[in-house]
């Protein structure tokens, strides 16, 4: 970039004016910034901080679609804990995270360090790799529901060529999850193997050359000098995949309606039923509050993996 | 040697079959898109010589896609201009003007980043509804420009300007507004262009708030409707079809700003 107005070569030669103001120029008036920053703080102040504050309100009371309301104090919250669709839908939302987040790292690990190693056409396949990124989960689901349908599906027309099948994907409970998973993992594992891939180019050169001249395997050269190297960035990829794995939503929607039997119940399908089926916001509410709990207890955990690493 | 040498050639392979597998989805998309609608399955739909435009006529006419992509446009074009103004002015407000409760305000910020966009959705959708804002473009719009994400890019970009900048323009007298408009607006264009990018996909393929939003056939996006018309018994030729006029905009994106986008990522964390 260029530098303004700052002679760097010759500082000594000329001599700088005499600062007419301090450092941060003229005595500002603070109406300025104010008016500046007014137009985001008011959206946020309505539409992020009232609703924040809201939720915690709702998740108190037993405000129903006629506006009525009235105090239940933690009620709501009791009754989740005893609620058999709660229980349902956390082992589901455990069980597609425990799925979903190694299936998703392996996958962009993986795919990262073979654009890292090939050096060939690596531009093209970073795209390829990032394509399916860019589109919206919806479309992804629509497209995979096809592909795992037990009559018309593309995958039980390529298992039947070698006798296999036809596997009901979507349709049982043993599969249904992974199923879904995987199609999650395809439509975002680009990002995080963009993010990987920028930590393994920051890894030094010389490391691994001093590593190869000592006769190191490629397995022991990626287990002993990459990975170590490479820890902080995982930790972000893993952080952000569980994140995202425990708001899991929209696939589900589109794919299987939470079926077959509740089987791919997630926690947020949980709360938009409670919402907008039954209406019932201060119950629905409470499961938001759960859901902001559960991800900053896994942000904190980060936090102090990776603090003590530094 | 002959080990290397093999190694050489697997690894290529090994790319090349990945990458071959990350595109099928798509290309099996368009195939049965473009595929008679008798033939729905590999491999009968799998012969160009027999392609049609049928199933993209029909769903055409058959469902609302034209209104849908209007609303999807919409909903992603409107917000992509404001939140990069108002992210912008925010943004310039962080990072070079002292205010009383600057520190306050932007932590309340970063905080907003903790709370996931689920967990505050009954108390926003009741909020529209006191509003009486729902099925209505504002309620679809204004509530999702408050990005901070977005102030948080800017205020860095920003905050890299040097302060000599601002400090000539006051001195020749410029008022503030012409500061903001003639000065950082054109010298932060990158970041405004790749934010944009990104602000114009978030709202493309989101799905959970134009489903609360949106209730009539009419107010639904391009994600919505697509959603919807795979529990209608529409022919799979057809949705399909309809899955591809979606997929457009988003591959017209990807493909002239590729570089953009990807090194973006890499660069400040920008998550959809």
């Amino acid at each position: 970039m260029t530098q303004v107005g700052v002679d760097r070569d010759s500082p000594a030669r000329r001599p700088r004016p005499v600062p007419l103001r301090g450092r941060h120029g003229p005595r500002r008036r603070a109406w300025v910034g104010l008016v500046f920053v007014a137009p985001m703080l008011a959206l946020f102040l309505a539409f992020r901080f009232l609703p924040a504050v809201g939720a915690v309100w709702l998740s108190l009371t037993d405000y129903r679609l006629s506006g009525r309301w009235k105090f239940v104090a933690f009620d709501n919250y009791a009754r989740l804990l005893q609620d058999s669709l709660f229980h349902q839908s956390l082992v589901v939302t455990l069980t597609y995270t425990l799925i979903f987040v190694p299936l998703t790292v392996l996958l962009s690990l993986g795919t990262a360090l073979l654009l890292q190693q090939v050096v060939w056409q690596r531009g093209f396949f970073r795209g390829v790799f990032f394509l399916p990124y860019v589109t919206s989960i919806v479309l992804a689901a629509v497209i995979w529901k096809w592909i795992y349908d037990a009559q018309d599906g593309l995958l039980n027309a390529v298992l039947g060529l070698v006798s296999i099948g036809p596997i009901d994907f979507l349709g049982s409970d043993h599969s249904v999850l992974a199923s879904i998973a995987v199609t999650s993992a395809w439509k975002g594992f680009g990002y995080s193997m963009l993010i990987l891939l920028a930590g393994l180019q920051a890894v030094p050169r010389s490391y691994l050359e001093a590593a190869m001249i000592d006769g190191a395997s490629a397995w022991q050269r990626f287990r002993y000098i990459v990975l170590p190297q490479l820890r902080p960035v995982l930790f972000f990829v893993l952080v952000i995949e569980t994140i995202s794995a425990f708001q899991v939503f929209d696939a589900m929607y589109v794919m299987t309606g939470g079926g077959p039997v509740r089987a791919s119940y997630s926690l947020v399908y949980f709360l938009y039923d409670s919402g907008f089926k039954f209406f019932d916001f201060g119950y629905a509410s409470a499961i938001g509050i759960m859901l902001f709990f559960i991800v900053l207890i896994i942000s904190l955990i980060q936090r102090r993996l990776v603090g003590r690493d530094d | 040697m002959a080990n290397r040498s093999a190694a050489r050639l697997t690894l290529p392979t090994l790319l090349t079959l990945t990458a071959i597998v990350t595109v099928l989805p798509f290309v099996a998309m368009v195939l049965v898109a473009f595929a008679p609608p008798s033939s729905q399955t590999f491999p009968d739909a799998f012969y160009p010589s027999r392609w049609t435009f049928d199933n993209f006529a029909r769903v055409l006419s058959s469902s609302d896609i034209p209104r849908w992509t209007v609303n999807s446009l919409l909903y992603s074009l409107v917000s992509v201009v404001f939140v990069l103004l108002f992210a912008a002015m925010a943004g310039y407000a962080f990072a070079k003007k002292r205010f009383p409760g600057r520190e306050l305000m932007f932590w309340a910020f970063l905080a907003t980043l903790m709370v996931p966009f689920q967990a505050t959705l009954i108390p926003s959708y009741i909020l529209i509804s006191r509003l009486d804002w729902v099925d209505s473009y504002w309620g679809l719009i204004v509530p999702t420009l408050a990005n901070s994400q977005a102030v948080f890019l800017l205020r860095q970009f920003i905050g890299q300007l040097p302060d000599e900048l601002f400090e000539a323009a006051e001195i020749d007298g410029a008022p503030e507004w012409k500061i903001f408009t003639m000065i950082v607006m054109p010298l932060i264009r990158p970041a405004l262009a790749t934010l944009g990018i990104f602000v114009f996909l978030w709202h493309w393929n989101d799905f959970l708030w134009p489903l609360v939003i949106g209730q009539s056939a009419n107010m639904q996006t391009l994600t919505v409707g697509l959603a919807t018309l795979q529990t209608q018994s529409v022919p799979i030729n057809q949705i399909m079809a309809g899955a591809t006029i979606t997929v457009v905009p988003s591959l017209l994106v990807f493909g002239l700003l590729q570089r953009y986008l990807t090194d973006s990522i890499t660069m400040s964390g920008l998550k959809g």
